[in-house]
This record gives C-alpha cells, sequence and structure tokens, in this order.
C-alpha cells in the first residue's frame, strides 16, 4: 500500500512539472489563439538568467525576481515583433513561427551557456519528509503548493478581473475589443508577458530536479500539450488536473503492468488521452466549441 | 489563375537553381577508394599535409561529450603542429588537420557529414561519438575503404568484428567490460549479494548488463530487481522507488544521462536506501555527479577509470596533464567549454594517432590502417599508470584496460 | 502584360522547360559524387514525406504531427522484408516491398483516422503526437523484427548486374527513388487537381458547406489521412534506399515537427512548394554546418525565421511576394497602380532593396 501511494505521490510531482508547462501554454492560447511550441525554449532562457545571476552572487529569491521580469520583457517583445504579423494568417505558419523561435531560443541559450546541464538550488531546500512510509521530498511538495496557487491565481484573474475580461475578449474577437476601445496590441503583449512568466516559474520549479539546460523542457512539452489538450484548451484549471493524472496514470501503469514496463509506460497516459478525448472532444474541462453556420 | 501559374514556373527556376549550386559544388565524379596501385597515395595526404575527419553532436543534449571528442582531438593535433608537425614513417613531416561537423546525434545527417568529409577528401574518419551514428556509417566505410576508426563509443558491435570490418575499430574499453569489471568485483567478495540494475533501454544498457550477468553467472551473486529507462525520461524517480522496494544491496546504475543519474542517487537516499552503487565512467565525474546526488551518504560509490582528470587538483602536478591544460586553453576551450572524461580521452586518441603516423612507411590508408594496428603497450599521455593501448587484437577496440575505482570523498582512488 | 507570362502561357514553352529540368534530373547522378547524389536521393525521399503531409495538412486543412512515424515504420517494413527469411524470389522481393510499404502504412493512417478524424484541431494534433511517441518504444521492444535500439543496416538496392560498368550503387538508388517519387507527384498532382482535390478545399474551408454540398468531411478527412500515411510510408521505403540504416530515432517527434516547418516553408497546398520544403530541410543543416558547426541550431532557427517573415505564404509565394513590394514601393513612389484585390500579406510589409534577375515577376496589376 505504501508503495501505491508512493508512486502516485510521484506521479503527482512529475505531473506538476507537466503541469506548469502546460498553464503557459493555457495562458497563450487564451490570449492569443496559438500554441506555442517555443514555451518551453523561452521558460528555460528565462531560466538561465536565474542561473546567471545566482551565480553572480544576487540571493536566490532575487534571482528569480530577476528572471520573471526577464521573462515578462522576453514574452512581450517575442509577441510584438516576431509572433504579431503571423496572428491573423495561416494558423499553420503561425506554428511554424514558433517552431523557429523554439529552435532559435534554443540556440541562443547554448549560444551564452553551453549545452552541459548545469545545477541550480532548490527554492525549497533538499530535505525529504518521511510521512507513514512515504517519502515526500520538500521540492515536491512546494511544487505542488505553488502550482494549486497559481491555478487558483489564473482563474481569479480570468474570471474576475478587469484585466482577465479584457483579454478573454481580445482573444476572442479582436476587431470587437478594439472598436470597444480595448488596448489590442497591449493586452496581447500582457498575455505573452506573463506565459512566459508561468513558464519561468516552471523552469525555477524544475530545474533543481532536471538540472538547466538548452533542452531541458524540450520533452516535457510534448507532455504539457498534452496536458493542455486533455484539460480542453481554456481551462487552467483542466490543464494541471490532466497533467496530475498523466503522471499518476503513467507511474501506476508502468510498476503494475508487466507488459507494458518502463519503457512502453509513456504510451499509455496518450492511449487513455485519446479514448477520452474520442468520447469528449473538449478535453475533461474545456467548454464545446458550437459553430453557427 | 495567372498569378499561381505564373509563381509556379518561377518556383521552379529557384527549385532547378538549388539543385544546379549543389550539383556544381560537387559536380566531381572522381575516382573511388583509393588508388589501386600500393603507391598511389590515398586521398587527403600529400608529402606535407593529412586531412582527418570526424562528425559529432555538437548540438542538442550530447553535446557536451560531442564537442569535447572533438576539441581534445584538435587540442592535440593543432599543439603538435605548431611544435613542427608529425613525423611519419616514410621520412616527411606533415601537419595534420581535422575538419568537424555537427550531425545533432542523427544517423541520417552523420551518413551526410561523412559523405561530405570523405567528398572533401579527407585520408580518415577518425574519434566520433556516438553508436547509431557510427552504425549507420560503418557499412559505407566499408564500402568506400575509407578508416573509421578510434571511435568514441563503447558499443561492442564496432570492435567486435574487425575480420569483416577492417576499416572500422573502436577507442574505448567496451560497456561490456565495464559491467563485467563490476561483477568481477563482487564475485571476489565470495558472498551472496542482491543487486539491482537500472539500465538504458538501448546497446548501452543492454552491453554493460550482459557484461555484468556474464562475470556473476554461476556465483551467488543475483539480480533481484531490473528496472529501464529512456534517455528523455525528465526524471527516474519512480523506477528508483521500483528498485527500492527490492531492498538490494547494490545498484548497478547503467545511466548515462547526468542529471538523471544524480537524481538516482538523491532520490535512492531519500528514501532509505542506500546499496552499494555502480556508476558508468561517463556518468562518474564527482563534481558534476556524485557530490551533488550526496554520494556520501552511501557506504560506497565505484566506477572505472581510463584518464587522468586534468580538472582536478589530484593531477595538477602530473606533467601530462599540464601540458594537456596549456594546449586545451588555447586549442580545445573555443570548441568545448566545459571538461567531460571524453576530452581527455580524445586527446590521448591524438597520441595513438601519432603512434600510427610513426609506423606508416606508405601514404596510403591500407598503409595507415596495418600501422594504426601494430601498436602494443603504448602509454599514452593522460591514460592512467598501468593502462595502454594496445590494438593487436581484432576483436577488441584500442583501450581494454580498466581499473575500478571508489569514490573517497572528494574524488576516486583505488578501491578499498 | 510582360514576357515572363507569355512566355508561360506558351505550351511549347511549358514542355522545354519540363524537358530542360527532366533532362537534368537524369543526367546529374553521372556527373555528381557520392555526396551530391546522397543528398539529391534524400530531398526525393522528403518530398515524398511532406508531399504526403500536405495532401493531410495543406490541402484538407488537418493538422497532422506524426508523419514520422510512418515514414519510420516504412523504413522498417523495408527492412525487414528485404532481408527476411520469406519465400519470395529475389528479384520480386524490392516490388513487393514497395507494395507494402504503401499498403501497410496507409492501413495504420487508416485505423488511426477512423478514430480520430472526429476530433478537432489540436486534439487531432495530440493524437498525431502520440503516434511518434508510441512507435518509439514499441520499435525498440519488437527487436526481433526492428533490431532494437541499434537499428538495422541493410546492403540494398545494389546496381543490378546488368548495368555493370555503366551505374554504380550510388547511381542506381538515386534513379530508383526519383523514379518512384514522380510517380508519388504524378499521383498527387492527379488527386488535388480531381474532385477529391476539390472536396478536401472544401473541407478544410468550412464543413457546414461541405456538409451541405453532401460531401462528408469525416470521410475525406479519414481519406487525406490514409493518403498521407501511404505517401509516407512510401518515403519510408526510399529512405532506407538512400540511408541503408534505420533506427527507432528514425519515427523522432522532432523530424515530425521539421516536416511540418519544411511544408510551411517551401510553400503549403502547393506541389512546387513541396519540393523546395523538401530542399530546405535536406539543405538547410548543411547550410548552418558551414557557418559554423557549433552553432547549428541558432542559424537553423534564424534562418527559418528569416524566411517566414521574408515569405510568409512560403517559398513558393516568393515571386508574388517580391511583386507586391515592387508594387509597394511603385505606389509610394506616386506611380498610379491598381491594387492588388486580396492579399494575404503580414502586418508589416518590408521593402528589399534589390531583387535583380526576380525582377521578371514584377507584374503591373491584374
Amino acid at each position: 500500500m505504501a508503495y501505491f501511494i508512493q508512486l502516485v505521490i510521484e506521479g503527482l510531482a512529475t505531473g506538476s512539472i507537466y503541469g506548469a508547462l502546460a498553464l503557459a501554454i493555457v495562458l497563450v492560447n487564451r490570449a492569443t489563439g496559438l500554441i506555442n511550441f517555443a514555451q518551453g525554449g523561452m521558460a528555460v532562457l528565462s531560466t538561465f538568467v536565474a542561473y546567471a545571476l545566482f551565480n553572480a552572487g544576487a540571493p536566490l529569491p532575487l534571482a528569480i525576481l530577476g528572471a520573471v521580469v526577464f521573462a515578462f520583457v522576453l514574452g512581450a517583445a517575442i509577441e510584438r515583433v516576431i509572433v504579431r504579423p503571423f496572428e491573423r494568417g495561416d494558423p499553420d505558419t503561425a506554428v511554424v513561427v514558433t517552431i523557429g523561435l523554439f529552435v532559435l531560443v534554443g540556440g541562443i541559450a547554448a549560444f551564452f551557456f553551453g549545452y552541459e546541464p548545469r545545477q541550480f538550488p532548490s527554492f525549497f531546500g533538499l530535505e525529504t519528509l518521511n510521512l507513514g512510509g512515504v517519502f515526500v521530498s520538500l521540492r515536491s511538495l512546494g511544487t505542488i503548493v505553488v502550482l494549486a496557487v497559481v491555478v487558483v491565481l489564473l482563474q481569479l484573474l480570468f474570471r474576475g478581473t478587469k484585466l482577465g475580461l479584457a483579454m478573454r475578449a481580445v482573444a476572442d474577437n479582436p476587431q470587437s475589443a478594439s472598436l470597444s476601445g480595448l488596448p489590442v496590441s497591449r493586452l496581447l503583449m500582457i498575455g505573452w508577458g506573463l506565459a512566459s512568466v508561468l513558464g519561468v516559474v516552471a523552469g525555477v520549479l524544475v530545474a533543481p530536479q532536471l538540472f538547466v539546460s538548452p533542452g531541458m523542457l524540450d520533452f516535457v512539452l510534448v507532455y504539457a500539450l498534452a496536458a493542455a489538450i486533455l484539460g480542453g484548451l481554456d481551462s487552467p484549471l483542466g490543464a494541471v488536473v490532466a497533467a496530475w493524472f498523466i503522471g499518476v496514470i503513467e507511474n501506476l501503469a508502468g510498476a503494475y503492468i508487466e507488459f507494458i514496463g518502463n519503457d512502453l509506460k509513456i504510451a499509455v497516459p496518450f492511449l487513455v488521452m485519446i479514448v477520452i478525448l474520442i468520447v469528449r472532444p473538449q478535453g475533461l474541462f474545456g467548454r464545446k466549441v458550437v459553430v453557427r453556420v | 489563375m495567372m498569378n499561381f501559374r505564373n509563381a509556379g514556373r518561377i518556383s521552379g527556376v529557384v527549385a532547378t537553381g538549388a539543385i544546379a549550386a549543389l550539383l556544381v559544388t560537387g559536380c566531381s565524379r572522381g575516382g573511388d577508394a583509393g588508388g589501386d596501385e600500393t603507391n598511389a597515395p590515398s586521398p587527403g595526404i600529400t608529402d606535407t599535409t593529412l586531412s582527418l575527419g570526424i562528425s559529432s553532436p555538437l548540438s542538442g543534449p550530447t553535446a557536451g561529450p560531442g564537442s569535447c571528442s572533438v576539441a581534445g582531438l584538435n587540442t592535440y593535433l593543432e599543439a603538435k603542429n605548431a611544435d613542427g608537425g608529425f613525423e611519419f614513417g616514410d621520412g616527411n613531416t606533415r601537419e595534420v588537420t581535422l575538419t568537424y561537423l555537427d550531425d545533432v546525434y542523427d544517423p541520417a545527417k552523420a551518413v551526410s557529414n561523412f559523405r561530405q568529409l570523405v567528398d572533401d577528401g579527407i585520408f580518415a574518419y577518425v574519434g566520433a561519438l556516438g553508436t547509431p551514428t557510427n552504425a549507420a556509417i560503418l557499412p559505407i566505410a566499408q564500402e568506400e575503404e575509407v578508416p573509421q576508426v578510434l571511435l568514441i563509443t563503447g558499443a561492442t558491435m564496432f570492435s567486435s568484428n574487425q575480420e569483416e570490418n577492417p576499416y572500422t575499430f573502436g577507442l574505448l574499453p567496451t560497456y561490456y567490460s565495464e559491467g563485467e569489471a563490476f561483477g568481477e568485483l563482487l564475485v571476489g567478495r565470495d558472498e551472496a549479494i542482491t543487486v539491482a540494475t537500472l539500465a538504458q533501454n538501448d546497446d548501452y544498457g543492454d552491453d554493460y548488463l550482459a557484461g555484468f550477468e556474464a562475470a556473476i553467472e554461476g556465483s551467488d551473486v543475483e539480480i533481484v530487481a531490473s528496472a529501464t529507462y529512456e534517455p528523455s525520461d525528465p526524471t527516474l524517480d519512480s523506477q528508483v522507488t521500483e528498485l527500492a522496494a527490492s531492498g538490494a544491496d547494490a545498484l548497478l546504475s547503467a545511466v548515462s544521462v547526468t542529471p538523471l543519474q544524480v537524481g538516482v542517487l538523491t532520490k535512492a537516499q531519500s528514501l532509505g536506501w542506500t546499496p552499494e552503487i555502480f556508476l558508468p565512467s561517463n556518468t562518474s565525474t564527482p563534481a558534476t555527479v556524485v557530490v551533488p546526488g550526496n554520494g556520501a551518504a552511501y557506504p560506497a560509490v565505484y566506477s572505472t577509470s581510463l584518464t587522468k582528470v586534468p580538472v582536478s587538483p589530484a593531477f595538477a602536478e602530473d606533467e601530462d596533464v599540464i601540458a594537456y591544460n596549456e594546449a586545451f586553453a588555447q586549442y580545445g576551450a573555443s570548441i568545448a567549454a566545459n571538461y567531460t572524461p571524453h576530452c581527455a580521452w580524445s586527446y590521448a586518441e591524438g597520441a595513438i594517432l601519432e603512434q600510427a603516423f610513426l609506423g606508416m612507411t606508405e601514404p596510403t590508408r591500407e598503409n595507415f590502417l596495418t600501422a594504426l594496428h601494430s601498436i602494443e603497450d603504448f602509454q599514452a599521455p593522460l591514460l592512467l599508470d598501468g593502462i595502454t593501448v594496445n590494438t593487436t587484437d581484432p576483436t577488441l577496440p584500442a583501450i581494454q584496460g580498466l581499473t575500478l575505482v571508489q569514490f573517497n570523498g572528494t574524488g576516486y582512488g583505488p578501491v578499498q | 502584360m510582360n514576357t515572363l507570362s507569355k512566355l508561360s502561357a506558351n505550351l511549347w514553352v511549358r514542355v522545354a522547360f519540363g524537358v530542360v529540368v527532366a533532362a537534368v534530373l537524369m543526367v546529374a547522378p553521372l556527373i555528381s559524387s557520392k555526396f551530391v547524389n546522397y543528398q539529391l536521393g534524400l530531398i526525393a525521399v522528403f518530398a515524398v514525406a511532406i508531399l504526403g503531409l500536405n495532401i493531410v495538412m495543406g490541402y484538407a486543412g488537418q493538422v497532422s504531427l506524426g508523419q514520422s512515424a510512418f515514414l519510420g515504420l516504412g523504413a522498417y517494413i523495408a527492412a525487414y522484408f528485404v532481408t527476411a527469411d520469406l519465400p519470395i524470389p529475389d528479384e520480386l522481393r524490392l516490388p513487393v516491398s514497395l507494395l507494402l510499404c504503401a499498403i501497410i502504412p496507409a492501413a495504420v493512417g487508416l485505423v488511426v483516422a477512423l478514430a480520430a478524424a472526429r476530433l478537432r484541431g489540436l486534439a487531432l494534433a495530440m493524437v498525431t503526437i502520440a503516434l511518434p511517441i508510441i512507435g518509439i518504444p514499441l520499435a525498440k521492444r519488437f527487436r526481433e523484427f526492428t533490431g532494437g535500439s541499434q537499428g538495422t543496416t541493410v546492403s540494398w538496392l545494389r546496381a543490378p548486374d546488368w548495368t555493370e560498368g555503366i551505374l554504380e550503387n550510388d547511381q542506381w538508388r538515386y534513379y530508383v527513388v526519383v523514379v518512384i517519387a514522380v510517380l508519388m507527384f504524378v499521383l498527387a498532382r492527379n488527386l488535388v487537381r480531381g474532385r477529391m482535390g476539390r472536396a478536401f478545399r472544401i473541407v478544410k474551408e468550412n464543413e457546414a458547406v461541405a456538409v451541405a454540398m453532401g460531401i462528408s468531411p469525416y470521410r475525406y478527412k479519414v481519406l487525406a489521412f490514409t493518403i498521407a500515411s501511404m505517401f509516407g510510408g512510401v518515403a519510408g521505403f526510399m529512405y532506407l534506399g538512400v540511408v541503408q540504416y534505420t533506427s527507432p530515432e528514425t519515427l523522432s517527434f522532432h523530424t515530425s515537427i521539421n516536416m511540418v516547418a519544411a511544408m510551411v516553408i517551401g510553400g503549403s497546398a502547393s506541389i512546387l512548394g513541396t519540393v523546395l520544403g523538401a530542399i530546405y530541410f535536406v539543405l538547410v543543416p548543411n547550410l548552418a554546418n558551414e557557418i559554423n558547426p557549433s552553432l547549428t541550431a541558432l542559424f537553423s532557427g534564424a534562418i527559418l525565421l528569416a524566411v517566414l517573415f521574408l515569405a510568409p505564404g512560403g517559398v513558393v509565394s516568393l515571386p508574388r511576394r517580391i511583386s507586391q513590394v515592387a508594387r509597394a514601393v511603385a505606389r509610394r513612389r506616386g506611380t498610379a497602380t491598381p491594387q492588388n484585390p486580396s492579399d494575404p500579406a503580414p502586418a508589416s510589409v518590408t521593402t528589399r532593396p534589390e531583387s535583380t534577375e526576380k525582377n521578371k515577376g514584377k507584374r503591373q496589376g491584374q
């Protein structure tokens, strides 16, 4: 039984890694209707900034703060300069632009910092708690808690503030929003800036375990995309719940189903996801999309 | 619609133009593999120069080791060139140059790079890093009769069959022999020991396991739990949890990705499981793996070692190390910013090539291979005392010896 | 009306152009080095793979990020059937393999599409992403069939005895692969020009309209996906012929993404754009290697973005873009030119300082 709980806890912790990045993807999608393949890369570049600041002597919270500022500016700038020209055009082209960004940002990170994985200190320290035979690291707990807090904040932002409402209006119908006097350009930039901040939060949370390197979030991105889509692309809560679900299912399948083992366990969450999506195409928490003819 | 058709025609011109450019640059249907007469020189060698080629991953997750596979070799070559050049057995002194390309660890790209290098006229292809990449090149090297030698990989397939693949063999002791060495250490204790294994799900892991299993066969050492992982896995926590449930006395952790290996070390102890641990040579560096993973929590951390560690203070007085560090700062640092053991290995490789050149009496690839395979008991710089180069066995790589070492809190020392 | 338009309209000119291209393609391998033939062969391989992708994504508008899985599957099928101990006479091995490389991946694509075609946009994308993700560990698992993670090397498509002395291996491979590519392109061209292509376009534009016209979106999506998978499988056969090696890495998700990028860069929903995309896919990494082998990611990404900025509709739309820019410049100078009605131009039109021989494309309005 303890083994089962241990696996579940570990699944939640790994799922939190996916969920953190999934939130950023959901936010970008809500703000500009795009899937940003470069989300992970941007997060990593910002995490490198935190690494550099920390290594230059800044205390960790300050280094992270500096990275957050950098991430916001980076996100806003990228939206304005690189992505904006493609937002109203062919969506495939926009996606490929983010793919190009993904490669470029990775290359820039490698240019400044190289490919060797770098150690990053854990904000929550290194201890492990022993709760009745189940071992949970403070870092995992901290990640899960931070994630939950961020989800709540995001829900509040979108449901309860004028800014959130404005952002949703812009994403839904930019022409009407503009006619209503909303500063569309600024809102788009803020959307990407915020998403980028979410990305660096994800990066800083997982860096102690994954080590900072240009490719740190490459594979996490695939899981994050799956979680975002499974959760229904416009629901932050859905993305995180889906991410946790993916993490736990993967672990349990790998440990308990002999046939699957460690190598095929990655297939399980995807297969389950396919089944769920066929039954419920809008995802677990998404709104049903009705197209009026 | 006129627009599209014209656009089509013009783009057709563009397409043909691009292909034409490609053809012009490669427009030389020259002779194939070297000359038929033994005296006609092979491509890539003149009286004063010799050119070598290498394709390794210079970007992506394996870029660290890949860059080092180039940097160390380049350091040795350039330092010697600056010193006057390499002496050859035919009386000439030549400058040896190295052309390197990035293959991002993709076999198709590696084949493309290999063909390009051969097209550009290299004499030999040396020291490339990677198993699938070199595997893809292997048959082509035989067909084109281009030496593909001193490869930076421990996979057995490259060295075990030199009768069939005379143009190819590896530099490093095989992963099989590393696993075997660990197994022999445990067997030598003459007691019942339970072992858990964690291995990468490919030949790297398979070779380790095969060697280990061969060594413990028939003894009281038993494998009680096994797990595998993919290099793309973000964490190995669940595998470690699985293995910890067995409570085994020892853990063979054939993990080739540094952050994952650190994760294994931290996770196992956090679960209260502290077995003896065996680390493979390429993920055993104290500064980047054992210390961050708090290796001191374990009763013993073993690994194998091949070379002196130039970045470690323990070897600061060694004259080979001093020469390496000086030369590397000038010729290697721009290629590889961080040290991995591959830098030292490829540096030693340069010295082995030098030995082969000394034995070359004719400027042909076949003669080069003969000379390369005649090296015995050569103490290459940076190799640990007692480990020598012996290339005369057609089933083994250039370096076969391994020293088992144990972590002593700051670095590695002899096994207690 | 400029000379080029007049020329293109002339049937004889078009035929002559076609003959020149064909001649170049036929003579090329005889004078080029093995490396160049290898590159040209790879271009043919990825042209076919990207062509399949274009059919399902460019023409039918369904996102597919899993084309590499079909490429890999085709390569593995070819590797198995060419080397396995089966009661097939040697001369028939190649055609049988090619046929199976078309049929089996198409069947897999069909099954996947039957389930997934009801999904929209990103959910469908996710299903396609799952294909390489699940495919790679499967390829490693079934090692008797695939050679495991080590991959399979073949020595295959050797120049047959009757070409002894005339053709070498790499030239023979080039010809086989290019012939297959040409056949696939002809097939694709007929598909997209005919009823099927029109149906795809309508389904992509507006599914409700399609239903109103009696076209079942579901059925055509499944069809598009199946065709794309078939093309992917054939490309896999060609891949094995050119590279002579395959491993689980052939199915990598990374390759899928790069193919989508190449498709858009070449020009989606365009047969010619596919060829340009394939050229981009194969040659740009070499270009990046030439600039600086240690910074290939930086330059690849920069080149990709630069191309998209200059020609968002893909390289195939470059002549049109240049004429738009030329017109914009002319307008700014005050020359009266009628405006071109619907230009899918991005928000910022950059002025190009020069475009010498490409000025042929300048049009003075419709």
